[in-house]
């Protein structure tokens, strides 16, 4: 549990804060705020109920404070009392804090109101106590009884940092020419006074360069095993042994928070509750989901029937066959297991792939205040490290868990010692593709030839030796071993989206800001290294000569000798010899198709090979009894399109589709095949648009909207009454519903309503 | 459920493979084409002495077949797998409605398990067919008349057009010993090369596994190499220089070791071939650049979620679940494109505009981009968050790729050393810090490739996922402790001191499907599992147990002169057996000491043999559990019930 907390924020409103200084363009209230902002926000973001906060404000127009019958208390007022800041705090406290009109109110004061404000609500509970005084020291101070608050402030054990606007700080490197000798001597108070009760004492331009820096959240550590190290099976051999050990994460993925879903509120809602809300934007509300459950069904329209959720038992497939299992024994593919961590034998530590490493990685230390466990399991960790062996151990964290293969290793410097645990993959864990070597090629008759294209010469071998060695990395431990700047790399997503948010909190109407530099640090090599390894890659790209295929050739099929099998046959010529070829089979349609173009000499036959497929995807389309056919029709239509980018005759493909569409969508071909659009926009095979073919006379807008359009039931008359024609039509429909198909395809409509082009 | 899917998906979604540009389905079908002759069918004796098995070519095929039936289900739930006999004297294929009936239009073809994810019937009627002599026999009979390939490959087509349309991997296992079978006749051969030009241009990829007859080394350049093409041409993602590698696997020999080798090296291509990302550029320097494929070929493998079953029909059927979002405060369904995303902050939603989010989620195009080298001794063994992503050179975006890559590759395996990259694998992904690693090609016994040689980029973990290490008191161990412990490990050494992940399946993930073949085929549920994981006590008993003993007593013996008589309390450990009983000594403030020694396992033990196993606190009750790794969670009539169940097991 983390302790709690109260904090108190004193920010000086005075007159002179709202003034820019020394080239600024933010006043020294604002700058004073990022800070502020930033800090309390990071408070809000952890969403503890037990940390408090509370905002003085110094200088300000009026006074309202426990203490404001003391005169010396004026002009400091309370603008949150200490408790949880919620939204409305926020935007609260941004309205009021503002420049005032007056430069009276005493720093000194502020900080005795605020000791009293902890001390009544922290009473003599552990509380973690601080107090923040932000200000530029211009106002007036008084020294009187400093002693005694100092003295206060360490008997109550409350933190105190002090930071000032432009005050001077040796140590960091800001001092104010021609100061102002009142604020001088405020300075040499507050340091004064910070350092005489253990607090900090910083300048502003410090504390502000350090948000930049990520906080890294710690986390307790808590344990994800407690149980026994063993070796052997004590139930059946005496020589079993067992060490009692903990287990605790070493890393752990910290995950960005996570956004959920809303939708705004809708204005009917509104209207009733008659309570806009005042926030920034629109008011929201959560989503909520709902699950139905359909099975087939031939003889139901559409094919499918909703079936009741009491109707349903819990179950598995175990390939296409369904396998229920009754609530009884819910658990019966369960593998009863009891948790462990039993040694299975040890492996070399030269001949272990490091890649093998597939979760975190865990320590293992021995069971806490035991101190014979730690000298028995201290041996294991050093025999280990000294036989140059990792253990491998079958690992069960709790009773009916799954069991894992872990790998621990041994962890031994001079500040701490304990066992590494990384899980290994089971056989079923490893894929096996097969690649060819990288250092020689085979060739098909089997010889091994070591020159080839695809293998590196001596110079470049060499150029790519240089170049690796001139690109050698210097972050070092203090020992001077190598190491890698994990300390230095923060996540980028999680500080990114977690900054966002508490800026987008303070500052609704602000656009987000620019990821900071640190984030991206290693998104590019030193500019030092790449300076002095320029001569090294200059080489290195000579000797490479790699080339970068232009977009447009990718894939291109004209000028490629066709295909042949591994002995080199011409196959081609025997395919002109067969007689039957003259006319494409629909049951060998692809095959055939391809085989047309790659002997076509001329455009007709071109032509005359995508009629006849075309034919073969309209009457498959036809007689599709529902969805049947519909695989296919893609896999023949996408093939077209392929080819027909390859042979650069887009226009054909466009063409077939655009009269395609009307024709199913006119329900000429079967009845009803919308789903097929459905399935064809989803395949992404729409017309083909510039972008893919450059001899294509269709924009990448116009592609997208006719694979987008769709019409919706209730258009089905409208779509029917349009006779089909070359000119583009556009139909919208005003109560645009979204459409549910009755076996269940949601079609996830288009944003801008119903629109078609033909 | 069914319904906590969502998490696991949100979860996975950085795992996705995906394939954006491709109208074909994510989707792999394997037909087996098992050559049936008599000569397939002759069992080869295996010498081994102390088993004397026969195995008939014929048989090992579909024994594989089934093998990898079964293992597919598991691994890759959504796929297709088929079986075609051919050579057979009886015939059966399909007619156009997809009903099978005995067919003329492919004789000596017999379709014996259709191509489609397997249901439950088949895999049964598939092992009856490997293991069952009887159910063989009166199948597998031999035509008298040659079947012609050709009729086979375009039965094949056949299969697959109708059965796998738009897969994006389908692939034809022909598993023959014949290398030249229409030897006589041209006009057969030309046929055969015509339709494997068909297959080619369909799609389809033909692996050869090749089996040698006593007195003949299969010969592929006799028949093989006319109808087999370096690429599957669907296969975009086919490195430049595949793979002329059918020559490498003949599996030959006696009966067992045939079929040990057909098990490798079809088990070596039971997966197709699917990448994570395809040309990614991997950037050496400033305006440089080459591109990679990127491989997914270490994964956890889960179970398939569980699903609702509907019961109110005939046959159980798998429900499929529709998820409608509705408005919290109208109950009206909103569309996708409604829907906003926020941040609950403060009490309440912070929110940013889709625009706004992707760009909070954008840190650049997908890249590999070294940002230096360092020495592998850098990379902390701790250091890993998940698992490694495999890389290989990919000629399609930059022509020379694979040559700069290979230098690479051998420079980092020579020098030992790694790349430390800036790693954003897809579009959107969030980019890490990553190191890159070169392995090197690993081959089995059998001479198939276990471990491609490539590059390995291992996530690192960032400062914020790193966490800090509790203390504790430490003891450094006296040398001799150390030497006694370094001679049990001595002992126990795995084969060849390295640790082969195929020895040990998933034992929870093959138990859950041994389950649930046993209710799907209705066949009793087997008692016990087999769990290779569990270590070999035997062996380690034998091997290593006098050495244990002496480190045991050391470890007793510098424990009582380090720590002394107080610490003898304080510590638990080490040695337990049922005779030696005086170890395991828990804190003694929370045990009435009982003849001078203290015992958690005797106390307790005593406790359940009078009943008074409930008068035990509960963290003694916890601390026993714990020791013997039961569940500690509940009230302490659960604990009890558990201490008790526990005892009443052992008797």
């Amino acid at each position: 549990m983390a302790q709690k907390e109260a904090t108190i924020y004193i920010v000086d409103v005075g007159r002179s804060m709202g003034e820019r200084r020394h080239g600024r363009s933010v006043t020294d209230l604002e700058w004073a705020m990022q800070y502020v902002w930033d800090k309390i926000t990071t408070t809000v973001g952890n969403g503890r109920k037990t940390a408090n906060v509370s905002v003085l404000a110094l200088r300000s127009d009026d006074t309202s404070n426990e203490l404001r019958e003391d005169a010396h208390n004026s002009n400091i007022s309370v603008l949150s009392r200490l408790g949880q800041v919620l939204m409305p705090d926020i935007r609260r406290l941004r309205d009021s804090i503002k420049p005032s009109n007056t430069n009276r109110g005493d720093a000194i004061s502020a900080i005795v109101v605020a000791i009293t404000m902890i001390n009544e609500f922290t009473r003599t509970l552990k509380y973690k106590r601080k107090i923040v005084l932000v200000t530029n020291g211009t106002g007036p101070m008084s020294d009187n009884g400093l002693e005694e608050i100092q003295k206060k402030i360490v008997s109550d054990g409350i933190e105190l940092d002090i930071l000032g606007a432009d005050f001077d700080d040796p140590e960091y490197g800001v001092k104010e020419e021609d100061k102002d000798p009142h604020k001088a001597q405020n300075e040499s108070l507050l340091r004064g006074f910070a350092e005489g009760c253990e607090g900090t004492y910083g300048t502003l331009e410090e504390a502000i360069a350090e948000l930049e820096t990520p906080r890294i959240k710690a986390v307790n550590p808590m344990p994800s095993f407690k149980g026994m190290l063993r070796l052997g099976d004590s139930q059946k051999y005496e020589t079993a042994v067992q060490i009692p050990v903990e287990r605790y994460p070493r890393t752990y993925v910290a995950r960005p928070p996570s956004a959920s879903s809303f939708v705004p509120v809708s204005k009917k809602t509104q209207e009733e509750e008659g309570d806009p809300k005042p926030s920034q934007g629109d008011a929201l509300t959560a989503v909520r989901m709902a699950r139905t459950y359909q099975v087939d069904d031939p003889s139901a329209v559409g094919g499918k029937v909703d079936v009741e959720r009491d109707d349903l038992a819990k179950g598995y497939e175990y390939g296409r066959t369904a396998v229920h299992i009754s609530q009884i024994d819910e658990n019966i593919t369960r593998l009863d297991t009891f948790a462990c961590l039993d040694l299975i034998g040890f492996i070399s530590q030269d001949k272990y792939d490091r890649y093998l490493h597939i979760s975190n990685a865990n320590i293992i230390i021995p069971e806490r205040a035991n101190d014979k466990a730690s000298l028995a399991l201290s041996s294991f960790t050093h025999a280990l490290h000294l036989s140059s062996f990792y253990a491998v151990a079958r690992m069960v964290t709790k009773e009916n868990r799954a069991p894992m293969v872990v790998m621990l290793a041994p962890s031994i410097n001079a500040g701490y010692e304990c066992l590494i645990e990384v899980q290994l993959p089971f056989s079923e864990d490893v894929r096996s593709y097969q690649f060819p070597p990288l250092d020689k090629v085979i060739t098909v008759s089997g010889k091994t030839i070591t020159e080839h294209r695809n293998l590196p010469n001596q110079d470049l071998q060499e150029a790519m030796d240089n170049y690796v060695d001139s690109m050698e990395l210097d972050h070092k431990d203090e020992l001077g071993n190598d190491v890698l700047p994990i300390d230095e790399s923060f996540s980028p997503l999680l500080h990114r989206i977690e900054s966002a948010v508490r800026y987008r909190a303070v500052h609704p109407d602000n656009p987000i800001l620019e990821s900071p530099e640190i984030l991206t640090k290693f998104a590019h090599p030193d500019e030092e290294l790449v300076k002095n390894s320029a001569s090294s890659l200059k080489n290195l790209i000579s000797k490479a000569d790699v080339k970068k295929v232009p977009p447009k050739t990718k894939g291109r099929k004209r000028q490629r000798e066709t295909e042949k099998p591994l002995s080199g046959l011409d196959v081609d010529a025997l395919l002109n010899q067969e007689p039957k070829r003259a006319n494409i089979s629909p049951d060998n349609a692809i095959p055939e198709f391809k085989q047309m173009l790659s002997r076509a000499e001329n455009i007709e036959t071109i032509n005359g090979a995508v009629k006849q497929l075309c034919a073969i995807v309209e009457s498959q389309i036809k007689n599709s009894l529902g969805d049947a056919n519909y695989d296919r029709v893609v896999e023949e239509l996408g093939t077209l399109r392929d080819e027909l980018v390859d042979y650069e005759e887009p226009a054909l493909y466009n063409d077939f589709l655009r009269s395609l569409k009307s024709k199913m969508l006119l329900e000429e071909l079967g009845g009803d095949r919308r789903e097929l659009w459905w399935l064809l926009r989803r395949s992404k095979i729409g017309l083909i648009d510039r972008k893919t073919s450059d001899r294509s006379e269709v924009s990448e807008e116009e592609a997208k909207e006719v694979s987008k359009s769709t019409p919706s039931l209730q258009d089905d008359t409208n779509a029917s009454a349009v006779p089909f024609s070359k000119l583009k039509l556009w139909v919208w429909t005003m109560n645009y519903e979204p459409t549910i198909h009755e076996n269940g395809t949601s079609y996830d409509a288009p944003q801008e309503r119903f629109l078609m082009i033909l | 459920m069914a319904d906590d899917n969502y998490a696991r998906d949100e979860e996975d979604f950085d795992e996705e493979e995906v394939d954006e540009t491709s109208y074909r389905s994510v989707k792999d079908a394997v037909l087996f084409a098992i050559d049936i002759s008599s000569s397939m069918l002759t069992p080869r004796p295996s010498k081994d002495a102390k088993k004397p098995t026969e195995v008939s070519p014929a048989s090992a095929a579909l024994r594989c077949a089934y093998h990898l039936m079964q293992q597919r289900i598991i691994s890759n739930p959504h796929d297709m797998i088929g079986v075609l006999l051919y050579g057979t004297e009886s015939s059966k294929f399909y007619d156009e409605d997809g009903k099978s009936r005995d067919d003329l239009s492919y004789p000596h073809c017999y379709l014996f398990t259709d191509l489609d994810i397997p249901s439950a019937d088949e895999v049964k009627a598939l092992r009856a067919l490997a293991e069952d002599e009887e159910e063989a026999r009166k199948l597998l009979k031999p035509s008298e008349e040659r079947v012609s390939m050709a009729n086979v490959l375009f039965c094949a087509n056949q299969i697959f057009t109708s059965k796998a349309p738009n897969f994006l991997s389908r692939r034809l296992f022909i598993v023959t010993d014949e290398d030249n079978p229409h030897a006589e006749s041209k006009s057969l051969r030309s046929a055969s090369f015509v339709r494997a030009k068909d297959l080619y241009d369909l799609g389809v990829e033909i692996d050869l596994f090749p089996i040698s007859r006593p007195d003949h080394n299969f010969n592929t350049s006799r028949f093989y190499d006319d109808i087999i093409y370096k690429t599957a041409p669907s296969d975009g993602e086919a490195p430049a220089y595949l793979k002329p590698d059918t020559n490498t696997a003949t599996a030959k020999g006696d009966g067992i070791s045939l079929l040990n080798s057909l098990l490798s090296s079809i088990n070596s291509r039971s997966v197709p071939r699917r990448s994570l990302f395809t040309n990614v550029p991997l950037e050496l320097g400033p305006d440089f650049r080459i591109s990679v494929n990127g491989y997914l070929l270490l994964k956890k493998q889960e179970p398939a979620r569980s699903c609702y079953v509907w019961l109110g029909g005939e046959t159980p059927q798998i429900a499929k679940g529709i998820t409608t979002q509705s408005a919290d405060d109208t109950g009206h369904v909103v569309e996708k494109s409604e829907i906003r995303k926020a941040y609950k902050f403060g009490g309440e939603q912070v929110t940013f505009t889709t625009e706004e989010q992707q760009a909070l989620r954008n840190f650049g195009d997908p890249i590999i981009r070294i940002i230096g080298f360092k020495p592998l001794s850098a990379l902390p063994i701790w250091a890993n968050v998940k698992h490694p992503t495999f890389i290989y050179p990919s000629e399609e975006d930059y022509i020379g790729s694979a040559r700069v890559f290979s230098a690479l590759q051998q420079k980092l395996l020579k020098d030992q050393k790694l790349a430390l990259v800036w790693f954003i694998p897809r579009k959107n992904a969030t980019p890490c810090l990553a190191a890159m690693v070169a392995g090197e090609e690993r081959v089995d016994e059998n001479g198939v490739q276990k471990v491609p040689p490539g590059m390995w980029v291992i996530p690192l973990p960032f400062a914020d996922d790193v966490r800090q290490n509790p203390e504790y008191a430490r003891h450094a161990p006296p040398d001799d402790l150390v030497d006694a412990m370094c001679n049990v490990i001595g002992q126990l050494e795995l084969p060849k001191k390295v640790y082969d992940a195929q020895k040990y399946p998933n034992p929870s993930l093959q138990w859950h499907y041994r389950i649930l073949q046993a209710l799907a085929l209705d066949e009793d549920v087997p008692e016990t599992p087999d769990d290779k994981t569990i270590p070999k006590f035997r062996q380690i008993d034998k091997r290593a147990g006098d050495y244990v003993l002496t480190w045991s007593e050391l470890v007793d013996e510098n424990a009582k002169s380090m720590f002394g008589g107080t610490a003898a309390t304080k510590s638990t450990l080490a040695k337990r057996g049922p005779k030696d009983q005086d170890a395991g000594n828990p804190p003694s403030k929370r045990v009435k000491v009982e003849g001078g020694t203290t015992n958690l396992d005797d106390d307790v033990k005593r406790s359940f043999e009078r009943g008074a196993v409930a008068k035990l606190t509960m963290p003694i009750l916890k601390e026993f559990l714990t020791a013997h790794g039961r569940a500690t969670a509940g009230k302490k009539a659960d604990l009890v019930d558990r201490v008790e169940q526990f005892f009443e097991e052992k008797i």
